[in-house]
């Protein structure tokens, strides 16, 4: 397989796009969750706007909360490679 | 198929056809996929050797890397979870790749498809955190602040639950839009263009797969590790 060399390892390159491949989604599934989730509750309790509003700022929040938790995983992984010079994964 | 384009070939429809079966189209490319990945392991399970040749060392290298990449990022606990996830990948890339050969479609060109399979990883690692921590994984989903925790509960419980639709939606949008695309330009130029767009989409194809496996990776080893 090109995509697994020598050792065997998925390569850094792979690695790398497939992170950042995975940002975006998540922040717009979470606002779409939150939407889904403030519709359903308003129908069932009859609260009209209300709950719709405060479950898409929610949505909004948690996916933006992922983004920046992402990030930092990232930036943890890159400091990681620098720091103890990995063996060859960091290209 | 759908969305009116035209397809140069399914096979299933002809096995519809000729047979009088409403069977759809991607449940076959599923079983395909299912039937190569049976006969292979039943092939290699008779003849294992201590020094890999052909195909055994195929998995070998595939398999072994995995597992290195796994057992790197969770720890040594990785090796309990990482059947599932490493079946996932070799079924998801298989699927992926049935797309390529003219005249089938990929599986996970359905939504369908992806959605069963994202479901079950979100049950999984669910389930493997409840097992691990009984009623404590409940602070997995509190966050590090006991002022904030009602406030953090529902932002985890909506982040997680977008979880398996962003697997879903990602592995569905990716790969039916390169079974389009390789649909669109057989029809603008057949054959001639089709042919560099093969290597592109290998490799997309293939790193949707990872992203797959990756992803699962990560909400286990979430699942597994102490809560912050």
């Amino acid at each position: 397989m090109m995509f697994f060399p020598k050792q065997g390892k998925p390569s850094g390159a792979m690695e790398m796009l497939s992170t950042a491949g995975t940002i975006g989604l998540q922040l717009v599934c979470s606002t779409f969750i939150g939407l889904a989730m403030g519709y359903f509750l308003d129908k069932w309790l009859g609260t009209s706007p209300w709950l719709l509003v405060i479950f898409l700022l929610l949505g909004i929040t948690a996916g933006f909360r992922d983004v920046f938790l992402e990030a930092r995983r990232i930036q943890r992984k890159d400091e990681e490679d620098q720091g103890g010079g990995g063996p060859g994964s960091g290209k | 198929m759908s969305a009116g384009l035209p397809e140069p070939l399914i096979f299933s429809e002809i096995i519809n056809h000729s047979f009088g079966l409403h069977l759809p189209v991607h449940v076959y490319y599923m079983w395909l996929a299912m039937i190569i990945l049976f006969s292979c392991g039943l092939m290699l399970k008779g003849r294992l050797q201590m020094v890999p040749g052909g195909m055994q060392n195929v998995f070998e290298t595939i398999i072994g890397g995995l597992e290195d990449f796994t057992v790197k990022n969770i720890g040594e606990e990785g090796r309990r979870v990482f059947p599932f996830i490493c079946s996932l990948f070799i079924f998801i890339l298989v699927m992926n790749y049935i797309g390529l050969i003219p005249g089938c479609d990929a599986a996970t060109a359905n939504v369908n498809t992806n959605a069963a399979m994202a479901l079950s990883v979100f049950l999984y690692y669910n389930y493997i955190g409840i097992k691990k921590w009984g009623f404590g994984y409940i602070k997995h989903f509190m966050g590090p602040m006991p002022a904030l925790a009602p406030l953090m509960l529902v932002l985890e419980t909506v982040s997680h639950l977008a979880r398996p639709l962003s697997l879903t939606l990602r592995l569905f949008g990716n790969i039916r839009g390169e079974e389009i695309v390789l649909v669109l330009l057989f029809v603008l130029a057949p054959v001639l263009g089709t042919l560099p767009m093969y290597f592109l989409f290998l490799l997309g194809k293939t790193i949707q797969a990872f992203i797959f496996f990756m992803l699962t990776m990560i909400y286990l080893k979430g699942s597994l590790e102490h809560a912050h």
